[in-house]
C-alpha cells in the first residue's frame, strides 16, 4: 500500500498497523482461552467477546490519523480513493450475499470476515487506482 | 490540466526525485502532476510557482 520511499507519516502508519495486528492476535488468543477454560458470565462475556475487535477499531482510527498526518496530497488521494473503492466493494458484496442468504439459501457468512475482506478490496482498489497514474 | 513542469525542471537539470525532494512530496506525486493526471491543490501550486520563480498562470494552463 505504502510506496517504498516512505515518509514519516507512512512509517508511523505502518508501526500502528503492526501494533494493532499484534494486539488483535494476542486478544484473540486471550479471548479464545478465556471462553474455553473459564466460561465467563454476565458483562465479562460481552467484554471478552469485544476485546479482539478493539485493535481492529484502533487500526481504522490509525488509518484516519494517517490521512490527517500525510502531507503528500497525492498519496492521501490514492488512499482515499482506495478506501472508497474498498468500502463500496465490501458493502456491495455484503448486500448481495445478505440477499442470497435470505432468498436463495446461500450459506451464512460470518460478519467477522467483513473486515479482512474490506482490506483485500482496498488493496485491489489501490492497484486499480494506481494504474490510472502510470 | 496542462503544465510546464517538465520543461522548467529540465532547464534546471532536476530529476523528478530532485523536484519531489524540494517539494517534500513523493516522486509519484511529481510524475502524476507533470503528466497532467493529478491537479495539485492551490497551496502546492503556489509552492511550485515559488520554486520555479514564476506565476501559477505561467506554470499551469486550463486548456484540456
Amino acid at each position: 500500500m505504502i510506496c517504498s520511499t516512505s515518509n514519516l507519516a507512512q512509517r508511523r502508519y505502518v508501526v500502528r498497523m503492526w501494533v494493532a495486528a499484534a494486539l488483535c492476535i494476542l486478544f484473540s488468543v486471550v479471548t479464545a482461552l478465556e471462553f474455553k477454560r473459564g466460561h465467563p458470565t454476565g458483562v465479562l462475556t460481552y467484554l471478552m467477546a469485544i476485546l479482539p475487535a478493539l485493535p481492529i477499531i484502533g487500526a481504522l482510527v490509525g488509518t484516519g490519523i494517517y490521512l490527517l498526518e500525510e502531507a503528500d496530497e497525492f498519496q492521501r488521494n490514492l488512499l482515499i480513493q482506495s478506501l472508497l473503492g474498498g468500502m463500496g466493494a465490501i458493502l456491495s458484496v455484503a448486500t448481495v450475499w445478505g440477499n442470497l442468504e435470505d432468498f436463495a439459501h446461500a450459506p451464512h457468512l460470518d460478519l467477522i470476515w467483513v473486515y479482512p475482506m474490506f482490506w483485500v478490496f482496498v488493496g485491489l482498489s489501490y492497484g486499480v487506482v494506481t494504474l490510472r497514474y502510470r | 490540466m496542462k503544465n510546464r513542469l517538465r520543461v522548467l525542471r529540465a532547464e534546471r537539470n532536476w530529476s523528478q526525485a530532485d523536484l519531489a525532494q524540494r517539494l517534500e512530496v513523493s516522486r509519484q506525486s511529481v510524475n502524476a502532476i507533470e503528466t497532467g493526471k493529478f491537479d495539485p491543490s492551490l497551496p502546492l501550486a503556489f509552492k511550485l510557482a515559488r520554486l520555479f520563480e514564476t506565476n501559477i498562470e505561467d506554470l499551469f494552463s486550463d486548456e484540456s
